[in-house]
């Protein structure tokens, strides 16, 4: 983490949240507009309330570099905002914007993992964002010189009271705030989003001082003078009630008479530009973080208040909370304890054989309150994908421009629920998806597609639903399709061939683009073709025990299947016994268990045993033998075995007995073990059983690859 | 120099060597010893969480010969290690009095398998004599210090070298 002032250490993950998740909101905006092709008066305000935000909480922070980019993103809205009819071709503001934002989350990323972390010098995009909002101004000289004129240059002041002078059906108000409340300017500025918000058809003329959202003195002169501001509405009634329930408000007062305001206007006027120019003189934009730390509660709070509205404004209101996930790793552990200390007083073997009437029946109630408790917890971590697949509208967006290809994007069942450290891990598998779809997938050319008799429009399908403890995820597109025949030479050429090319099934081969160092691109562009993608995708996904399939079809399309856990921390389980030791195996991966003969067993060259079941040859793996454990029960007619399958690959697993299924919380092997492979054992965690022993929970696909 | 200097310059002398043998005298710390073979080993107090015996343990593939397993302390799985055959003595069965102590360091538990816990003994500076650079002993780099007693020379561990073991220095990731 970067270094910042003392005392505001803790705000750092803040900041980092709520700015990251801002950043995120923007490109959704950004996204929805461009396609709709208009900005709504809505979606300008959401944005400048977004900049403003980052602004706002940038400065305070002491990040000066991101405070100044804010602002200049800011300014560039601030003229779209006044003219909001004349922005139907604004193409390059999309293309401004997002780079802006793309800067801003590599310096967040940054901030947030850099120990020495250097402001990055952002003068570049400064002076494009300069250059756009001139641009914009430009278009716009013509029409509107005046209001277009940013806050910034003290003429408009002037303007603005002339304009509300002019303007004879308007009203205007002057407001007074609490003593002391500090930061005056942006309670103003909430004052009038609230007023926006809170009536309709309500239009703010003007207000002075003008320029609270970029001048901090500004305050000064809103408690010196009050807060003026004009508006023009039916219901003025309900504009100034929406005033008077403004925080920290303390007094309004309804100026009517036209003459007096005109002079008012003026007089404010007059005193805000001095001023605006003494900070003009200072330097910078806005105050560098002097002011902010001097009191980071009272410039939290309007940064809190300022979310609220726009969260209510979507809908019904959200009562969300943020909250450490390390507290709820904590609470996590917490219940899995409760849930074996349960079990061990429960089934304690002192109660054996007592008659324990009410001890049973309140036993039989905790045990359902924990199951509820452990239920609850589950699903407070337990987060919906739309996060990560609403952010493949970007890339998808983004690489439509670069390779000029038309694609769009459907997404479906994004409200599929999964646990917090999966949706975490599962960005980057998506994305790699998801640029493979565009880049190999699609066809490169229009021409192509209609050739092929598919629309022009190509389209890549994200969809996720759950079934029984797994959620499946899948990345289609209605591209050309894997050519099998291209795979196969490819694969020969990198020699990853086991058996000749003709005893592959087209499956197989399809598979094989999972493969390490398979890439079926020659030229390596810039999303796709590294030659490390596909196979780096397949181990992470494994690495959180999901598996990566391919379905692909010539000509019609490639489906991508990624299945994964609902949760990593609670595995629906098989306890089997070996000698003394207790395994889990997960239920999922259980195929059947069952008894063999003895003239069942085949035996290899190598002494091997082999199992046939249903005319599928397995490899039998004696459990004892491979975890070096003493048991009695050697004679395969005595004990047991399972059928167990992972990514299309079987074994068959020879234990002593079965003891039940159980639920069981994964955890982790101690910490001072992770310097041994266990892992590579076949072993992925353990878990504490009812009766405290220690039960190892086997890993599948680990347990295969070391066979 | 008038009288009052000297005379405050005395002071100082005496409250100095007074501190000097208040250091010698004061405790620093205290160690719990215990048995392995004949040898009277100890760790310090602070590192230890707790003295039990010897629970089930659940063997774990993969580890060296000296990590017997996995145990469950109190809903806690913490791996334990046979301390003998972590010196290169030869293992012993254990009995009622084999214990297992917890220890910890930086967050990492560890149970280790004594032959016996003798009890807890208060550590002054003046027992305290250094640990040789090298004798050739292959354990010495366990030995945080040697304690001259009474009763006998103790050898106090270094739980931290103890924990973060020599060449696999792995256990943060």
């Amino acid at each position: 983490m970067a270094k910042v002032e003392p005392g505001m250490e803790a705000m750092v993950d803040v900041y980092i949240f709520e700015t990251t998740a801002l950043l995120e909101q923007l490109d959704e905006i950004l996204l929805r507009t461009e396609k709709a092709n208009e900005f709504t008066e809505e979606d300008i305000n959401e944005i400048f309330r977004i900049m403003h935000t980052v602004k706002g909480s940038s400065a305070m922070m002491g990040f000066e570099n991101l405070q100044v980019l804010a602002h200049k993103g800011e300014d560039m809205f601030f003229i779209i905002r006044e003219n909001p009819e004349k922005m139907t071709d604004v193409g390059f503001v999309y293309d401004l914007v997002f780079q802006m934002s793309d800067l801003f989350k590599a310096e967040i990323d940054m901030i947030q993992n850099d120990d020495d972390y250097e402001p990055t010098d952002f003068s570049d995009m400064l002076a494009k964002l300069e250059k756009g909002a001139k641009m914009l101004k430009g278009e716009l000289d013509g029409i509107n010189a005046d209001d277009s004129a940013s806050a910034a240059s003290p003429a408009a002041d002037d303007t603005a009271a002339a304009a509300a002078a002019a303007a004879p059906d308007c009203t205007t108000v002057r407001v007074f705030f609490e003593d002391g409340c500090k930061m005056e300017n942006i309670r103003a500025f909430m004052l009038i989003n609230n007023v926006k918000e809170s009536v309709d058809d309500v239009e703010i003329v003007s207000y002075i001082p003008e320029d609270i959202e970029s001048n901090q003195d500004s305050a000064n002169v809103i408690i010196d003078n009050g807060f003026i501001l004009s508006f023009r509405a039916p219901d003025v009634k309900a504009v100034l009630s929406a005033i008077e329930s403004s925080l920290n408000v303390e007094s309004y007062e309804v100026i009517d008479a036209n003459a007096q305001k005109a002079e008012e206007a003026e007089q404010a006027a007059a005193e805000a530009a001095p001023v605006q120019q003494e900070t003009a003189a200072a330097g910078s934009p806005a105050a560098p973080s002097a002011p902010a730390p001097a009191a980071p509660k009272p410039a939290e709070k309007p940064k809190a208040e300022s979310k609220a509205p726009a969260a209510s404004s979507g809908g019904g209101k959200q009562s969300l909370i943020s909250v450490n996930l390390q507290k709820l790793d904590q609470l996590h552990d917490i219940v899995g304890e409760i849930i074996t200390t349960e079990s061990m007083v429960i089934s304690n073997p002192e109660l054996e054989g007592l008659r324990l009437e009410s001890f049973t029946k309140s036993a039989r109630e905790l045990r359902k309150l924990t199951a509820d408790l452990q239920d609850t917890v589950m699903s407070i971590r337990m987060v919906p994908l739309t996060g990560p697949f609403q952010k493949m509208n970007r890339i998808v967006r983004d690489m439509k421009v670069k390779l000029n290809k038309d694609v769009e994007l459907v997404i479906e069942g994004d409200t599929t629920e999964v646990d917090k450290s999966i949706v975490d891990n599962l960005n980057d598998p998506l994305m790699h998806l998801v640029r493979n779809c565009m880049d190999h997938g699609i066809e490169d050319t229009a021409e192509q597609r209609i050739a092929a008799g598919k629309p022009a429009k190509g389209t890549i399908k994200l969809s996720a639903m759950s079934s029984s403890g797994e959620v499946i995820i899948t990345i289609s597109d209605d591209g050309q399709g894997i050519d099998t025949e291209k795979v196969i030479a490819k694969a020969e050429r990198n020699g990853l061939l086991m058996k000749p090319a003709s005893e592959y099934s087209e499956r197989e081969i399809q598979n094989m683009i999972l493969l390490p160092g398979f890439s079926t691109n020659d030229v390596v562009t810039e999303y796709s073709g590294r030659g490390v993608g596909m196979d780096v995708v397949k181990s992470n996904l494994s690495k959180m025990g999901g598996s990566l399939t391919v379905e692909s079809k010539k000509g019609e399309g490639t489906a991508f299947i990624i299945k994964i856990p609902l949760t990593l921390a609670i595995v629906d389980g098989m306890e089997i016994m070996v000698g003394d030791a207790e395994f889990t195996v997960p239920i999922s991966v259980i195929k059947e268990s069952f008894i063999v003969k003895r003239d069942q067993i085949l035996n290899d060259t190598k002494r091997g045993e082999m199992i046939m079941i249903r005319g599928v040859c397995y490899p039998m793996l004696r459990l004892n033998e491979k975890f070096g454990l003493y048991s009695e029960v050697n004679d395969i007619e005595d004990g047991i075995v399972l059928l167990i399958e992972s990514e299309n690959r079987g074994i068959c697993l020879f234990a002593d007995k079965l003891i039940g299924e159980q639920q069981v919380v994964v955890k982790p092997f101690p910490k001072y073990l992770s310097q041994y492979d266990i892992k590579g054992q076949g072993l992925s965690g353990c878990t504490i059983m009812g009766d405290g022993s220690i039960s190892l929970i086997i890993d599948v696909n680990n347990l295969i690859g070391s066979h | 120099m008038d009288i009052k200097e000297l005379f405050a310059k005395q002071e100082e002398m005496k409250q100095k060597n007074l501190n000097a043998k208040n250091e010698k005298e004061s405790e620093i710390t205290k160690v719990m010893t215990f048995y392995i073979g004949d040898q009277v080993y100890g760790i310090e107090i602070p590192s230890v969480i707790e003295i039990i015996g010897v629970p089930h343990i659940t063997v774990v593939p993969g580890i060296p010969y000296y990590i017997k397993g996995i145990i469950n302390v109190r809903s806690k799985v913490v791996p334990v290690i046979d301390m003998r055959s972590r010196f290169g003595k030869e293992e012993k069965e254990y009995t009622d009095r084999t214990n297992t102590i917890i220890i910890e360091e930086a967050g990492v538990s560890v149970g280790v398998i004594v032959d016996e816990v003798i009890g807890v003994i208060p550590v002054f500076q003046k027992n305290i004599a250094n640990s040789p650079d090298r004798i050739g002993v292959n354990d010495n780099k366990f030995i945080k210090y040697l304690l001259e007693m009474p009763d006998g020379i103790k050898l106090v561990l270094d739980v931290a070298k103890l924990i973060y073991d020599g060449d696999m220095y792995l256990v943060e990731e």
